[in-house]
């Protein structure tokens, strides 16, 4: 599934997109499957807005978004909602685990969807990165970096071509990264799928293809 | 796949602000209102059954009438005057209410009555006919044939009640039952002279509609014919008329302007029963006022439950729940509420039904066991509306996160 965009400019950063070149803002760019897209941001460019509009969270922009033949501008909720299981997965900023329910019940929230990863492989992978003796923590008692590992584990339980990250490891020490790093990048290409990854600084999580300074 | 989990974890996230006790104020709402709702179409249909129905219960539905033309200063002595033409029937037929006409055809021959035994009474016998649709109990043997001798004949009850507590006690005579009445024989000289012909009559019922001595048309046919006076004319000079309400003013209205006269008393009965049908029509109008008040305290409460779990739900939308799952989820959950209030409502409404039926079973009248088919149908109907509004709301608020 191709990802394209065309003079995306997000309304409430109008004006200060047109003060300056931008890589992805009112211009066009079409992104393949499996390619790695690291968008390299400063605060307050539209990080989190650029992930969210392409999720479909935010319809206030200008431009056009396209996965695949779908755009996004006008899309019905199921369809969305088909897209979200399918096709796009993402892991937000501010993980956004529903507080009420245990690690695992967040983790079975998102795998039941669909089913296509095993409860064996589930808690396997919270094992991996260090989250056994929380499966039954509430989400609103884990610390951040706790809900950073749920939210990065519940990202992988669904069939996707396309992982958006927005800051995946914002709250984990080097060692949790390495960890988190090397379960991405082995479930993405077990789905050959593409990533997009938004952070505010240079990195080398993974062998990007491309480099956007938003 | 077990969804067991998976509804757990929703009914956490969706349903875990629901007060028990708000529900239960709702279900109860809304099962006194689908409840009322049921026994008034149970009360009206149990209505309509006593008084149009097919069964025992008929003569209840509507008023028989003997009307005639007025007799005033101006017709008073006029011949003819007071006749019925076949224009005036036929326009009666039309009239507002009527139901059927009936002629009655009076005797134009002579009749004496003689009783024998122990009753030394006699008396000139003016009888008269109905169509046999127009009599209230018709007895088996209500027949004649020329050449027979016994003549059936049905009397008045007024006409033994007169007897048994004005005449018999002031002339130191015997009271006499129903049945004993019907055991006298009683000698009818019919004609005069020559011609005349005896009969022995029998009475073999007794009339609450018709206040005079009834006999077979046959019988009446056969005296005007051949023991008629001469130039009497066979127009009828009174009408029987089925009326469905004679309350109806448009009813009144003609009757007044005819000049027909008829026995108020029993107009009175009509406005009673109209009475009856305000009190049930409004009992049902304000039975659905409840129901669609119960309906919106559920709905309300459908949705608040809703907008407390918004945060939840716009995640669990976010996550990649569509909103047809997520809106059959809470129709799993809310729906059944819905059903089970109607059948709650239906065993008290099938109870209520054989507790009425045996009340008016007491009073000699005829009511089914179970409730009749606008009962069910009322249930399916508000049931399916109920169920559609509940639907509805559901997607709805579940649309607009």
């Amino acid at each position: 599934m191709q990802l394209s965009l065309q003079g995306v400019i997000p309304i409430p950063l109008r004006e200060k997109v047109n003060a300056y070149q931008s890589g992805m803002w009112d211009a066009g760019q079409v992104f393949n499957k499996g390619e790695y897209i690291f968008i390299q941001a400063p605060s307050g460019t539209g990080k989190t807005t650029l992930v969210h509009i392409l999720y479909g969270l935010r319809t206030d922009y200008e431009g056009q978004v396209k996965w695949g033949n779908i755009p996004l501008s006008g899309v019905n909720k199921e369809t969305l909602a088909n897209l979200r299981t399918h096709g796009i997965s993402v892991i937000f900023q501010d993980m956004r685990l529903f507080p009420e329910l245990t690690a695992w019940e967040n983790i079975e929230a998102k795998r039941r969807l669909t089913n296509s990863v095993t409860a064996g492989q589930a808690g396997e992978w919270l094992d991996r990165l260090g989250l056994v003796d929380k499966k039954n923590s509430l989400g609103s008692t884990l610390s951040y970096g706790e809900q950073q590992r749920v939210a990065i584990v519940r990202a992988l339980l669904q069939p996707f071509e396309w992982l958006l990250m927005d800051e995946p490891f914002s709250h984990l020490d080097h060692a949790n990264t390495t960890k988190a790093i090397q379960l991405i990048s082995e479930v993405v290409k077990q789905h050959n799928a593409g990533m997009i990854l938004a952070d505010l600084d240079e990195n080398t999580f993974f062998p990007y293809t491309q480099t956007i300074v938003l | 796949m077990s969804d067991k989990t998976q509804d757990n974890i929703l009914r956490k996230l969706l349903l875990r602000t629901q007060h028990r006790s708000r529900l239960w104020a709702a279900l109860a709402a809304l099962c006194v209102g689908t409840t009322l709702l049921l026994l008034s179409v149970m009360i009206w249909w149990n209505f309509r059954e006593l008084l149009y129905g097919k069964g025992q219960n008929d003569t209840l539905g509507s008023t028989f009438l003997v009307i005639g033309k007025r007799v005033t200063e101006q017709n008073m002595g006029v011949p003819g005057a007071t006749i019925f033409s076949p224009g005036d029937v036929d326009s009666l037929r039309l009239a507002p209410q009527v139901q059927e006409v009936g002629v009655i055809t009076s005797n134009h021959f002579p009749v004496y009555a003689m009783m024998g035994g122990k009753l030394p009474l006699s008396t000139d016998l003016p009888l008269e006919c109905v169509p046999d649709n127009f009599i209230d109990k018709m007895p088996p043997d209500w027949k004649w044939q020329p050449g027979s001798r016994d003549l059936p004949i049905i009397v008045s009850s007024q006409f033994l009640d007169i007897y048994n507590y004005v005449f018999a006690p002031s002339q130191g005579l015997p009271q006499l039952s129903q049945s004993s009445v019907k055991s006298i024989a009683l000698n009818l000289k019919v004609g005069e002279g020559d011609k005349a012909e005896t009969f022995s009559a029998h009475v073999v019922g007794f009339s609450d509609r018709i206040g005079s001595v009834l006999a077979p048309q046959s019988f009446i046919d056969y005296g005007n014919k051949t023991h008629g006076k001469p130039g009497a004319t066979e127009a009828p000079s009174q009408l029987i008329i089925k009326a469905k309400d004679p309350s109806d003013t448009k009813f009144g209205d003609y009757l007044q302007r005819h000049d027909y006269a008829t026995n108020t008393e029993n107009l009175r009965w009509s406005k009673m029963r109209a009475i009856v049908e305000v009190v049930v029509t409004a009992t049902g109008i304000l039975a659905l006022l409840l129901m669609g008040i119960g309906t919106l305290v559920f709905v309300l409460f459908i949705e608040l439950t809703i907008a407390r779990a918004q945060q939840s739900l716009t995640l669990l939308l976010q996550l990649g729940y569509g909103p047809r799952y997520l809106s059959k989820f809470m129709s799993r959950r809310f729906l059944p509420m819905v059903l089970g209030t109607a059948i709650v409502s239906m065993i008290i409404t099938i109870v209520g039904q054989y507790v009425a039926s045996g009340a008016v079973q007491a009073q000699g009248l005829v009511l089914p066991t179970l409730p009749g088919w606008p009962v069910w149908a009322a249930l399916v109907v508000s049931t399916a509306i109920l169920g559609a509004l509940v639907s509805g709301s559901i997607s709805g608020a579940i649309k607009k996160q």
